[in-house]
C-alpha cells in the first residue's frame, strides 16, 4: 500500500517508467525490451535499410505497439492492451511513413532544387522530386512531435504496467475496461474535458509556435521561397542581427526604436484606458449624475460599433485632408498654430507626424478603449461593500482617501490579472496602430530600409515584414519569438508576484 | 492465462500489419505519382482543366474569353476553365501562397513580374507558343516590361497602368502645361491646387527619370539594383523637386485622396493613373482633359519628366500541369481580337499595336496622355528594395528636407538602401 502510494506521487512518466524497469516483472521488462528494439530500429533504420521500402518501419511500429499492449495484456486489462497495442501500431506507421521523408532532410532543408522539362509539342512534361524548404521544416516538425508523444504513452505504459503489479499486491482489483471508461466520467472526468481544448492548443497555437521558432533560425526570406528555391539554417546571425549594434545593422537600430515605443504604448494605453473606465464608472454610479442610463448606453454603443470600423473612420478623420483638419482650417486654429510658428505646413499633421501621432494614437485608443473598461468597472464597483465605504466615510476619511485606501485595493485585486493580459494585449495591439498609420510614410532612411516605421509596434513590424517584396519570414520570425519571450516574461513575473503579495488575501 | 497471453499477441500482430497493409499501398502510390506529372498523350481528346484568375470587374468578359477558347479548341481537347476573382494587384501575395496550388493563368500588374520570376512561379514563354508573335504584335515597352533576364515571362494584356497629368481645361491654356512653373502659376491664380503622391516611390520615380539626366535604376541578376542617382543631377532633381513641394499650389497628399480631391475642387490638376478616369470625367465633364508630364526645372533648363510605364500581364504558373493549354488559353485572351474587346467593354487600353491606334482608343483623353508620355517612359525594372527607401526621400523631399540633410548624402543613403544586397 504504502509502496503504490510512494509510485503514485513520484514524479514524471519518464520516471515511473524507469522505476517499472527496474522493479518490475519479467513481463514490464520484456515489453520495455521490445519498446527499445522497436525504438532503435525507427532512429537507425533509416540508415541500415534505407527508406526505399518502409517494411522495417511497421516492424519497429508493431515491436512497440505489441510492448504497449502487453503491458496491459498481462494484467489482464486485454481489450486496453489491445486498444493500445493496434493504436499506438497505427500512430507510428502512419507518422513515421509520412515524415520520414521530411525527418531524414530536416539536417539540411533539402538539397534537391526543382527542375522541369518539358517538350511543348506534345505537351509532355516531366518533373524532378524536388525538395520544398518549408515543408520540409513543417511536416518533419510534426513528425518529430508525434514520435514525442507516442513514447509519453509508451513510458505511460510502462509505468501503468508496474502500478497495476503494486495494485494486486496490496489486494486492490484492477479494472476492466468498463470501469476505465467509466472513470473517465467519474474520477478522471478532468482528462475527458481537457482532452478537447488540450489538442486544440498543442495543434492551434503549440504547434505554429514551434514552427515558428525554428524559422527564425533559417533563411527564409524573399530570395529563398520554397518551393522554387531552398532555404536552410543559419544559426543564431539573424538574432545577433536584431540584438546586436544598432550602428552595424538597421534591424537594430529600428529594433530599439520599436521596442522602447512597443513597451511605453504598452502601459501608457492600458493604464490610460484601466483609469479612464473607472473614474467614467463612479461618475456614472454618482448619485449626483442624472440620466445615468442614458449616458452608460452611449457608451456601451461606443462599444457596440466593431473597434476596426471606428478607427478607420477616425484614421480618415485625422487625415491631413481630413475633416478635422477642415474644420480647424476653417476655424483659424491652424493659421494661429501656423503664426504662432508651432506648424510648418497648412495642416496640422495629426497622423503624418511621428511624435504627434504617437499622442493621437493614445488618445484615439483612450476613446476606443475605455467604454469597454467602464462596463467592466462598473460591475466590479457595485460590489465594494457599501458599509465599508461608509463607515469610513462617518470616521471622516474624504473622497479621495477612501478612492485610494478602499476603491483602489479592492478593483485591483479583482482585476489585477486582468490589467497583466491587456498589457500583453497591447503590446499585440495590431489593429490600433496599423489602422491608423497605414499611409504614413517614414522619414527616416535607417527604418525604410527595413520596412518599419516610428509607430509600429512589434507585431506590425513583423507583418510589415512578412507583405509585398519585403517577404524576410526568417526576421519576421525573430521579431514574433522575442516578442514572445517578453511577453511570457512579463506575464510570468507579475502574476507570480500578485500571487505572492496574496492581495486577493488582503479584501477578505 | 498463455493461451489467452497468445492469441492477444497473434491478433496484436494481425492487426497491426493490416493496419500497415493498408497504408504501404497507399504512401507508396502517392510517392510514385506526385513528382511526375504528365499530361495525357494526345491520341484522344484529352480532359484539360485550368483555373484563371482575373480581376473581379473581369469575370463576366473573362468567361466570354474563356467560353470562345473552349469551342476554339474542342476538336483538340475537353477544356474546362475555372475563373478566379482575384484582382490584377493582389495576384501575386495571392499566388505565392502556395505556387504549387495557384491558379495556371493569372493576371497580375507588371510591377509584380519581378518578384514572380524571382519565386520562380512564372514559365517563360518559349519559342514554341509563339514568343516571337508576342513580341511583335505589342508595343515594345510592354514587351520590355514582360522580359526578365533577356526571357519573356509574361503576355501584355493592357498598357494603361502608367501615370500622367490630369488637368481641368478651365483653368490651364495649352501652354500652361507645358512645365510645373506655368502650371503651377496658373492654378495659383486659379485659388486651386496641382497635386501628386511624393510618398509614393512609383511617382517620385518621375521626376529622376527626366529626359536626358542619365539617372537609373535597374534590377540586377539577383534581384537588387543598381542605381546612379547620388550625383549632381540626382541632386539637382532633389532641388527640383523641393521647389515644386514649397509652391502654395502644389498639394502632396495620397494616392486615395485624388478622387474626392478633384470631386470637390481642391484641385485643378494631378498626377494619377487611368483608373481615376472616369471619376475625373464625371466630376470635370467639359473640362477634363489629360496630357503628358510636364518639364521640370534643372540648373535653369527645361527637362521633360520621365515615368514608369505601367501594364497588366497574363502569366502562367510554372507549376501548372498543363503548360501547353495554359500558354495557348494566356496567348489567347491578350490576343489582338480580345484586347479589342476588353477596350470595348472595359475600357483598358489595349498593348496590342493595331488596337491601340484605332479610331476609338484615340479617341479617349487619358489613353492619349499616356501615349504621348510613352516615348519618355522605362518599364518599371527594379527590385524590392527600390521602394521604401525611394518612398521615403520622397516623404522628406516633399516636407522640404526638415532636417536639413545635405541632399548628396541623403541621396547616397538612399542609394545604399536601394542597392542594399538581398540576402
Amino acid at each position: 500500500m504504502e509502496e503504490l502510494m510512494l509510485f503514485d506521487n513520484q514524479g514524471n512518466l519518464i520516471s515511473k517508467a524507469g522505476k517499472a524497469v527496474v522493479k518490475g516483472d519479467l513481463g514490464t521488462r520484456l515489453c520495455a525490451l521490445m519498446m527499445l528494439a522497436g525504438a532503435v530500429l525507427l532512429i537507425g533504420g533509416a540508415s541500415w535499410f534505407g527508406t526505399q521500402s518502409l517494411t522495417w518501419v511497421y516492424f519497429a511500429a508493431g515491436l512497440i505497439g505489441l510492448g504497449t499492449g502487453l503491458c496491459y495484456a498481462c494484467r489482464k486489462q486485454y481489450t486496453k492492451g489491445l486498444i493500445f497495442a493496434a493504436a499506438i501500431t497505427f500512430a507510428i506507421s502512419l507518422a513515421y511513413t509520412a515524415s520520414i521523408d521530411y525527418i531524414l532532410k530536416l539536417d539540411t532543408l533539402g538539397t534537391v532544387e526543382r527542375k522541369m522539362e518539358i517538350d511543348w509539342t506534345t505537351g509532355q512534361q516531366v518533373e524532378n522530386d524536388y525538395d520544398h524548404s518549408f515543408k520540409i521544416l513543417l511536416y518533419g516538425i510534426i513528425g518529430v512531435a508525434a514520435m514525442i508523444l507516442t513514447s509519453l504513452f509508451c513510458f505511460n505504459a510502462l509505468g501503468t504496467s508496474y502500478r497495476l503489479i503494486l495494485q494486486r499486491r496490496c489486494g486492490k482489483p484492477v479494472n476492466n475496461i468498463m470501469q476505465d471508461l467509466r472513470s473517465l466520467l467519474d474520477e478522471k472526468f478532468h482528462l475527458t474535458l481537457l482532452s478537447l481544448p488540450g489538442l486544440g492548443v498543442l495543434i492551434f497555437t503549440v504547434m505554429p509556435m514551434v514552427v515558428l521558432i525554428f524559422v527564425a533560425f533559417t533563411n527564409y526570406d524573399s530570395k529563398h521561397l520554397p518551393p522554387s528555391k531552398l532555404f536552410t539554417w543559419v544559426g543564431m546571425e539573424n538574432l545577433f542581427d536584431l540584438l546586436g549594434s544598432a550602428q552595424n545593422s538597421d534591424f537594430a537600430y529600428a529594433f530599439q526604436k520599436i521596442l522602447s515605443w512597443t513597451i511605453i504604448w504598452a502601459f501608457v494605453a492600458t493604464f490610460t484606458c484601466y483609469f479612464g473606465g473607472i473614474l467614467l464608472a463612479m461618475l456614472l454610479n454618482s448619485k449626483s449624475t442624472i440620466f445615468p442610463k442614458f449616458w452608460r448606453t452611449c457608451f456601451v454603443i461606443c462599444m457596440a460599433v466593431p473597434q476596426f470600423v471606428s478607427l478607420m473612420l477616425i484614421a480618415r478623420f485625422f487625415g491631413d485632408m481630413g475633416i478635422a483638419n477642415t474644420m480647424l482650417s476653417n476655424l483659424g486654429v491652424t493659421g494661429l498654430l501656423q503664426n504662432l510658428g508651432i506648424i510648418s505646413k497648412d495642416y496640422i499633421p495629426f497622423l503624418s507626424d511621428p511624435t504627434v501621432a504617437k499622442v493621437m494614437i493614445l488618445i484615439i485608443n483612450f476613446w476606443v478603449g475605455v467604454p469597454y473598461q467602464m462596463l467592466i468597472a462598473t460591475g466590479v464597483l457595485m460590489n465594494i461593500p457599501q458599509d465599508i465605504l461608509e463607515s469610513a466615510k462617518i470616521d471622516g476619511a474624504s473622497g479621495w482617501v477612501r478612492f485610494w485606501k478602499i476603491t483602489m485595493p479592492y478593483y485591483w485585486s479583482v482585476t489585477g490579472p486582468s490589467v497583466i493580459t491587456s498589457i500583453v494585449g497591447n503590446i499585440n495591439n495590431f489593429n490600433v496602430i496599423y489602422l491608423l498609420t497605414s499611409t504614413y510614410t517614414t522619414l527616416d532612411m535607417s527604418l525604410a530600409k527595413v520596412n518599419a516605421k516610428e509607430m509600429d509596434l512589434l507585431i506590425t513590424w513583423l507583418f510589415s515584414l512578412t507583405q509585398g517584396d519585403a517577404a524576410n519570414y526568417a526576421m519576421a520570425s525573430v521579431i514574433g519569438l522575442v516578442s514572445f519571450v517578453i511577453c511570457a516574461a512579463f506575464t510570468l513575473v507579475s502574476l507570480f508576484r500578485m500571487q505572492r503579495g496574496g492581495r486577493e488575501k488582503a479584501f477578505g | 492465462m498463455k493461451k489467452i497471453l497468445a492469441m492477444v499477441l497473434a491478433l496484436t500482430m494481425v492487426l497491426s500489419l493490416a493496419a500497415c497493409g493498408g497504408s504501404t499501398t497507399e504512401t507508396q502510390s502517392t510517392t510514385e505519382a506526385a513528382p511526375v506529372q504528365t499530361t495525357a498523350a494526345p491520341a484522344e481528346i484529352p480532359e484539360v482543366t485550368l483555373t484563371m484568375w482575373g480581376s473581379e470587374e473581369d469575370q463576366v468578359l473573362l468567361r466570354t474569353m474563356a467560353d470562345a477558347f473552349i469551342a476554339d479548341n474542342a476538336g483538340e481537347a475537353k477544356i474546362t476553365i475555372e475563373l478566379g476573382a482575384v484582382s490584377e494587384a493582389d495576384a501575386k501575395d495571392q499566388v505565392l501562397n502556395d505556387i504549387e496550388q495557384g491558379p495556371d493563368v493569372f493576371a497580375f500588374a507588371h510591377d509584380q513580374i519581378a518578384s514572380l520570376v524571382n519565386a520562380g512561379a512564372l514559365m517563360a514563354i518559349p519559342e514554341e507558343m509563339g514568343k516571337s508573335d508576342i513580341i511583335a504584335r505589342n508595343v515594345d515597352s510592354s514587351v520590355e516590361a514582360a522580359t526578365v533576364s533577356g526571357e519573356l515571362y509574361a503576355f501584355p494584356m493592357t498598357a494603361d497602368n502608367g501615370y500622367f497629368m490630369y488637368y481641368d481645361k478651365s483653368v490651364f491654356t495649352e501652354e500652361d502645361l507645358a512645365s510645373w512653373d506655368t502650371m503651377l502659376a496658373a492654378a495659383e491664380k486659379a485659388g486651386r491646387k496641382i497635386t501628386m503622391d511624393l510618398g509614393n516611390a512609383w511617382y517620385t520615380y518621375g521626376f529622376f527619370a527626366s529626359e536626358g539626366l542619365g539617372l537609373t535604376v535597374t534590377m540586377n541578376e539577383d534581384g537588387s539594383n543598381s542605381c546612379n542617382w547620388a550625383c549632381d543631377n540626382g541632386v539637382a532633381v532633389c532641388e527640383a523637386i523641393m521647389n515644386i513641394a514649397k509652391h502654395p499650389a502644389f498639394l502632396n497628399t495620397s494616392d486615395t485622396n485624388f478622387a474626392g480631391l478633384v470631386q470637390d475642387g481642391t484641385i485643378c490638376a494631378g498626377i494619377n493613373g487611368a483608373w481615376n478616369s472616369a471619376a475625373v470625367s464625371e466630376a470635370w465633364g467639359e473640362n477634363y482633359g489629360a496630357c503628358k508630364l510636364p518639364t521640370i526645372t534643372i540648373n535653369g533648363e527645361q527637362v521633360q519628366m520621365g515615368a514608369f510605364s505601367g501594364y497588366k500581364m497574363v502569366g502562367v504558373n510554372a507549376y501548372s500541369d498543363q503548360l501547353v493549354w495554359s500558354m495557348k488559353l494566356a496567348n489567347y485572351i491578350t490576343n489582338e481580337e480580345n484586347q479589342a474587346l476588353r477596350f470595348q467593354e472595359r475600357k483598358l487600353g489595349p498593348s496590342n499595336i493595331v488596337v491601340g491606334e484605332s479610331e476609338e482608343v484615340k479617341a479617349d483623353p487619358a489613353l492619349t496622355a499616356l501615349a504621348a508620355q510613352m516615348p519618355y517612359c522605362t518599364a518599371q525594372n527594379v527590385g524590392g528594395n527600390f521602394w521604401s527607401p525611394v518612398q521615403t526621400l520622397g516623404g522628406i523631399l516633399a516636407e522640404g528636407n526638415p532636417d536639413g540633410i545635405d541632399l548628396l548624402e541623403l541621396l547616397t543613403d538612399c542609394v545604399e538602401g536601394v542597392e542594399a544586397p538581398i540576402a
